[in-house]
């Protein structure tokens, strides 16, 4: 492999890598305030990403404008979610993971119906320029994509540390009990982080559908990549999800440029198992902030 | 209850055994309902690592290493008896070795580390190509020999693999009837209920851990083994597909967690619904009421999941008692 191979791999891995940040957010926000893992977390993505290439075939309206319509058209699945958290049993990690890979079911199920098994992809001309950098070569489409999750996440940061919306949801996820015994309505907050995932599932969903080939059963590895960067990272470490995030966008950038894309789910599952053996106490001992 | 059991047990098997004659030997309705057996002898094993307190989410591993290795051994020329005993030995060691490495994980952990195992080996089965046939799999699997001291009907086309599901489920349904009743049995409680007070016992965890994977992977493995010799091809994707880890799953839960009878009356039920009632009316719902039951089970089971993991204080409902009866 040569330097200039290697420089490329680095740079569009980084760019995915501030994809994957997005990605693994509302994972991680929704495992902070219900301690639930949502297992049906990358199928959210991917419908998001029908929703938006659905639009866009029928629009051909440019992909960034509907981000914002692919967000909002989750809302109604965010309350339904809250609705069946809010009622999980104990033990809740267990028992969200057992009902959300039924909901995952349902949800590939829905997709398979309404698109038929079909591979698709947006592709839009507008993303799919690449521009020169020094010998390097970046696809136009992915530099917006990395701008887009960037700002996302960077008003993500800004709303969960300098607003009291924010500090409500950090509260809850560190301690839900003295949170309310404190007077903030842990109530609101979780369905807020709800709405909000959401949202960032459809809008994430979109961006993904410009990158990658869409189709019903490819949720799995979304989640599989997010819990991957949740035990990383910790949950509700922004920073720490970013440099994560990078970093697993730089591997994934090395494993294709080195043996092709078809060992790319495997290494996904392979870091999966080798995180959870290397952090066998659990997600929850980086619950900080 | 258990005579009640037994009658019941006697019931279901007699009407399996005079189903084949009785439909005519359709071979429609016998695969369908050798198929749902499949389910039935894989979510009883799922529910035996259950009641040693280890919840799997990657079941497809055990029941696609089974597949495969019956698969490579039957097209190597071994009797496919064989192949199919050889893929319940494969399965079972894959279904050790993962329950060594994650000896540490517990809980939602375990069940997290079972699904990337799944999904390793999909990929493994992906990329192998030299042995597993890459994306494209393996054809030409025999199907299952004739015997010639039984009558022609009874062993040719569906009708062979038809009684070879049957007796797995029985044979299933009987080892874990025999581990419930038996010092066994009684360490996997203990292991699932209080692992290190167990271990304080004496009961050291691991070993026990290990023997519950890996019967729970050996009947899986079978289960997988007679599939292929079903329908004759195998893909990753289709063997080694999350649904043969979350169908078991939902029959379990469904069924009656840590019974004998419930996980196979719920995948028969299930199945059998789902294929019959749905898939000609509504094909893309057709795996709704799986969702629908694990919903169900989980938000309105009395005690919901938390039975199945340590509880903070000995609750009197689940003293052994209890746990042996059907359904």
């Amino acid at each position: 492999m040569s330097l200039n191979t290697l420089a490329q791999a680095l740079v569009s891995g980084a760019l995915l890598g501030c994809f994957y940040t997005l990605m693994a957010l509302s994972f991680s926000m929704i495992l902070g305030v219900t301690r639930g893992l949502n297992l049906a977390h990358g199928d959210l993505i991917i419908l998001g990403g029908y929703l938006g290439y659905w639009l866009w075939s029928g629009s051909g309206l440019h992909p960034l404008f509907l981000v914002p319509v692919a967000a909002a058209a989750l809302l109604p699945l965010a309350l339904v979610w809250h609705w069946l958290f809010h009622r999980l049993p104990e033990p809740r990690e267990l028992s969200s993971l057992v009902l959300t890979f039924g909901l995952s079911l349902l949800l590939q199920n829905i997709m398979l119906a309404l698109w038929r098994g079909e591979y698709r992809l947006i592709a839009s001309e507008s993303l799919t320029g690449s521009l020169g950098l020094g010998g390097l070569r970046l696809n136009q489409g992915r530099l917006i994509v990395a701008a887009a999750a960037l700002l996302v996440v960077g008003g993500l940061f800004l709303g969960l540390t300098r607003t009291r919306w924010g500090r409500a949801v950090r509260a809850t996820s560190l301690d839900r009990d003295a949170a309310a015994l404190l007077g903030i309505n842990v109530d609101a907050a979780t369905r807020t982080t709800f709405l909000l995932a959401f949202c960032l599932c459809g809008a994430t969903g979109v961006l993904f559908a410009t990158l990658h080939y869409l189709y019903p059963a490819g949720g799995i590895e979304l989640t599989l990549l997010a819990i991957v960067l949740t035990i990383w990272a910790g949950v509700g470490r922004l920073r720490s999800v970013l440099a994560a995030g990078i970093l697993l966008g730089v591997i994934e950038a090395l494993t294709l440029a080195w043996s092709g894309p078809r060992w790319r789910e495997l290494v996904v599952a392979l870091m999966l198992l080798g995180s959870l053996l290397a952090r066998s106490g659990g997600l929850a001992r980086g619950w900080s902030h | 209850m258990r005579y009640r059991a037994w009658i019941g047990i006697s019931l279901v098997a007699g009407v399996l055994l005079v189903l084949p004659p009785l439909t005519g030997f359709h071979p429609y309705y016998l695969y369908l309902v050798s198929t749902a057996l499949l389910f039935g002898t894989v979510a009883t094993s799922w529910n035996l690592l259950a009641y040693a307190g280890q919840i799997s989410f990657g079941h497809a591993a055990f029941f696609g290493l089974g597949g495969y290795g019956a698969a490579l051994a039957s097209l190597a020329g071994l009797s496919p008896w064989l192949a199919i005993a050889l893929g319940g030995g494969i399965g079972a060691v894959g279904a050790a070795g993962i329950g060594l490495a994650s000896a540490r994980l517990r809980g939602a952990y375990l069940a997290l580390a079972t699904l990337a195992y799944a999904e390793i080996w999909r990929g493994i089965a992906h990329n192998w190509t030299a042995v597993s046939g890459g994306g494209a799999g393996l054809i030409g699997i025999p199907p299952l020999p004739t015997l010639a001291w039984l009558p022609l009907d009874f062993t040719r086309g569906r009708a062979g693999s038809y009684y070879l599901s049957v007796a797995f489920l029985l044979v299933a349904i009987a080892v874990f009837a025999g581990v419930l009743h038996s010092r066994l049995g009684l360490a996997f409680a203990a292991v699932r209920e209080e692992e290190e007070r167990a271990g304080l016992l004496g009961v050291h965890p691991l070993p026990w851990k290990i023997l519950a994977f890996a019967l729970s992977g050996f009947f899986s493995a079978l289960a997988g083994g007679l599939y292929v010799h079903m329908v004759r091809v195998v893909e990753p994707d289709l063997i080694f597909s999350r649904y043969f880890s979350i169908l078991p799953l939902v029959m379990a839960t469904f069924g009656g967690l840590h019974t004998l009878l419930g996980p196979a009356m719920a995948a028969l039920g299930l199945y059998l619904v789902s294929e019959l009632l749905l898939h000609p009316y509504v094909p893309a719902f057709h795996q709704l009421p799986y969702a629908l039951a694990l919903i169900v089970v989980v938000l309105y089971l009395p005690g919901g999941l938390a039975t199945l993991l340590p509880s903070p204080r000995p609750s009197p409902q689940r003293g052994e008692g209890t746990q042996h009866g059907a359904t």
